[in-house]
């Protein structure tokens, strides 16, 4: 507010005064009222619009939470699953070592790759593939001098892909060529 | 205004967070959750080929690429420190300037607009230059950081602690992979003010994870002789079970580790099993524990003060979950820490909330929404509790429901306004009724009533009643309702669980009594009116004694109630069946029809019936008050 206005709002209230209509508001006043009650609206305006657009947004993040706990909640699920499965393979594994028919088995893991595959759960490729960190996780490293550098040679753990989202990684060894310049300074030394 | 998001920067792990609709949210990085919860390793590393790889695939990698990955980098900020990457020199700020990119580009994807603005935290320790170094990281990232906070200021801002009018001493527990850092930080007029630091930086979770693997193999060892230790397979599956018993171990007290056909030798396969409490955990745990006492002490000697004038205690990092590291610093200092916050979130999370003070996104002058404490609803038919604002919904609401009229030419009702979360309408609190009169005389179920609940932002409560054929309304204003007090709204709560069983068996009874009552009222319209003249008479007799049997039990409000209705019921339709039976259906697609829609409606009637029958079991109106 002005100085003017303050101004003439003091001089309208002593005219006010000397007349006697101490209660009535100037022209001046109500202007400011007025004024300060629009302000008061486009504010209010302006919070309703930004809570009605923080609602919207929040609908849409919703849907999109839900999407990602559903999913993770899969994830979860299928890792531990997973687990079990690696241990039934590992058994099935140890028994046909033995001579012992596992045919019967053979039928249930076929069972349980139908239901992976059902879930888009599909394994990564790794052995004999160059290393990909984006989808293998290298422990160790060999020496090969025989393999491309990066070759997986080894694979500890397979991993798995849920559609497009990476379950687990596939815990890999990997080739290196030998270090040559290590090799000159040796035979040097 | 745009958004600005917080940054939790961290040695080991980073993580980031936004506030979105009013609260902070942690950002999910791109690749996915991983042991590390939302966050991912602080690794940065250029592959053969010059690719720049951050987080966690560079960690995947980091055993094959030693030269070429860097990890805690943090710890070099702010110093001359050059790494050389395959031939290439970097800062460490140009090193942390691509976790922020990684950060800043997921955060974009995650909220769906540009983000240009951050606040990254540091530790409380960091001198100007490191907090310098901090800020031109994010400059080289494209970012402009509004404002650096110390860690233990965003964990305290994270579990809300700034919001607390008193003067206050906190001590922040920050236990994290690798390291421990104590700060005391005395609280007043809204500003953190770091009175001591300490700490350890070789010491965290992973060596936790290392004793317990020991433990195991050791046991392994004892039991078969062999060593594992040597067997990739053996021991990435051993890590992996330590891992989840470690986790498991915080809540429940004992876990059986299962790995089978973890080695195989000459005499056939071996087994893991172990069974591990939390008592042999915590065993095996506690000399680490014990390593961080020396700098809480410190911190304390430092701050000058006693452990009884720490006010309150905020824990971070994912090891002070365990209710052993808990239990250990409620014994130094003499109280329990603070909860309700994920304590591997909550650096990020405070850096979020400071990030949304400045942004607009948090302010003071945003209406705090009240929440309505305990459901709100009416007493049906049967003294039942039928909720219309269910607890904890955000007001102002309001919500209405259409009720109807429990015997016929009911023409008053009377909406019992309760407040509470048990069933029955008598165990909840009254906070008023009112009448609705002039309701045209019809059958029961007939009229419509619409019970509307409104709750202003005062939390005050407008209940009217409306008959949607008439106009006819009535109400109640009630003032007072969330006036309860903290301890009166906690008992309502208490009593709702203590008495869930009792309340239930209790719902149920009433449930079929009002099913019995009114399928009792839906045959008797059919005997006498809609196949009166198509029942012989012994099967008018058959029904009228059933329900007469029905009636008695009813009256006598025996447990038998349900037999009997089942009886009726299947008397009922044995009769109706018979009687589609008997209709033959004429030549003619018209007549064809023709009998077809007439007894549809038969059936729809009774359909219908029997679903205004439901209805009046659930959303009838008590009585009649004439």
């Amino acid at each position: 507010m002005s100085e003017e206005t303050d101004e003439s709002i003091k001089a309208s209230k002593e005219e006010s005064a000397r007349v006697g209509k101490i209660d009535d508001p100037t022209i001046a006043e109500l202007k400011e009222q007025l004024e300060n009650e629009k302000n008061n609206v486009k504010s209010c305006e302006e919070k309703l619009k930004r809570s009605l657009a923080d609602f919207d947004n929040l609908k849409k993040r919703t849907s999109i939470d839900i999407e990602t706990n559903v999913n993770s909640q899969v994830d979860k699920l299928m890792l531990k699953f997973l687990t079990i499965y690696d241990d039934f393979i590992r058994g099935k594994d140890v028994l046909a070592k033995q001579k012992i028919n596992v045919e019967g088995l053979e039928a249930i893991i076929k069972n349980m790759n139908a239901l992976l595959l059902e879930h888009e759960v599909t394994p990564i490729v790794a052995l004999g593939e160059i290393f990909d960190p984006t989808i293998h996780e290298a422990i160790s490293v060999k020496e090969d001098p025989l393999l491309d550098d990066g070759t997986i040679t080894n694979e500890i753990r397979k991993g798995y892909k849920l559609s497009d989202r990476i379950l687990r990684p596939s815990l890999v060894e990997i080739s290196k060529k030998p270090n040559t310049s290590k090799e000159v300074v040796d035979k040097n030394g | 205004m745009a958004k600005i998001m917080g940054i939790d920067l961290g040695t080991s792990n980073s993580a980031a967070a936004v506030v979105l609709g009013g609260k902070p949210t942690i950002v999910p990085a791109a690749e996915g959750a991983t042991v590390g919860g939302k966050a991912f390793p602080s690794v940065v590393a250029f592959s053969k080929d010059g690719d720049l790889l951050v987080g966690e695939p560079a960690r995947r990698q980091a055993v094959t690429n030693p030269t070429g990955t860097v990890i805690a980098f943090k710890r070099k900020m702010g110093s001359d420190h050059i790494f050389k990457l395959n031939g290439k020199e970097y800062k460490p700020q140009q090193i942390s300037a691509f976790i922020l990119q990684k950060i800043k580009k997921d955060t974009e994807a995650f909220v769906g607009e540009k983000i240009e603005k951050a606040v990254i935290t540091v530790p409380a320790y960091f001198d100007d230059n490191q907090r310098q170094a901090t800020k031109d990281a994010g400059t080289v990232a494209g970012l402009d950081v509004v404002r650096i906070i110390n860690e233990p200021t965003a964990a305290s801002l994270a579990f809300g602690l700034d919001r607390s009018k008193e003067e206050m001493k906190i001590l922040v527990f920050d236990f994290g992979g690798g390291t421990l850092d104590v700060t005391i930080m005395e609280l007043g007029g809204g500003v953190f003010e770091v009175m001591s630091t300490s700490g350890d930086t070789q010491l965290g979770g992973t060596d936790m994870d290392n004793i317990i693997m020991d433990y195991i193999l050791d046991e392994f060892k004892k039991k078969h002789g062999t060593d594992l230790s040597t067997d990739k397979t053996a021991m990435s599956r051993i890590r992996e079970a330590a891992e989840k018993a470690k986790i498991e171990l915080s809540s429940i007290m004992e876990t059986d580790i299962n790995l089978p056909f973890i080695y195989q030798d000459q005499s056939g396969p071996k087994n893991l099993e172990l069974r591990l409490t939390r008592a042999k955990l915590e065993e095996l745990i506690n000399p680490i524990v014990e390593k961080c006492r020396p700098s809480v002490t410190k911190a304390l000697e430092d701050a000058k003060i006693s452990p009884s004038d720490i006010n309150k205690i905020v824990m971070v990092g994912g090891p002070t979950r365990m209710p052993l590291v808990k239990k250990f610093l409620a014994s130094v200092i003499g109280k329990e820490s603070e909860s309700g916050v994920d304590p591997m979130e909550a650096v990020a999370i405070g850096a979020a909330i400071q990030a949304g003070i400045i942004a607009g996104d948090v302010t003071s002058d945003i209406v705090l929404l009240d929440v309505t404490p305990l459901t709100l609803g009416v007493e049906v038919l049967g003294g039942v509790r039928e909720s219309l604002i269910q607890r904890n919904t955000t007001i102002p609401t309001s919500k209405t429901k259409v009720f109807t009229t429990a015997a016929d030419n009911q023409t008053a009702v009377t909406i019992h306004v309760v407040q509470g979360e048990r069933p029955m309408a008598a165990d909840n609190v009254s906070l008023g009724s009112f009448n609705l009169t002039g309701i045209l005389p019809a059958p029961r179920g007939v009229p419509q009533i619409e019970v509307k609940f409104d709750i202003d932002a005062n939390g005050i409560i407008n209940v009217g009643a409306t008959d949607l054929a008439t106009k006819k309304e009535a109400k109640i204003t009630i003032e007072a309702s969330l006036k309860l007090s903290k301890d009166e709204i906690e008992k309502l709560k208490q009593d709702a669980e203590k008495f869930a069983e009792e309340d239930k068996k209790k719902r149920e009874e009433v449930e079929l009594k009002n099913e019995a009552e009114s399928y009792i009222y839906t045959v008797e319209k059919l005997v006498n009116q809609d196949l009166k003249d198509k029942i012989t008479q012994e099967q008018g007799i058959k029904i009228t004694d059933a329900m007469k049997e029905l009636k008695e039990v009813l009256d006598k409000g025996s447990t038998e109630i349900k037999t009997k209705l089942d009886a009726l019921k299947n008397i009922v339709n044995e009769i109706s069946t018979e009687l589609y039976k008997n209709v033959t259906p004429t030549p003619g697609a018209n007549q064809d029809a023709g009998a077809g829609s007439q007894s549809g409606s038969t059936t729809e009637q009774k359909t219908s019936a029997e679903k205004q029958g439901t209805n009046q079991n659930k959303d009838q109106d008590k009585k009649n008050s004439n």
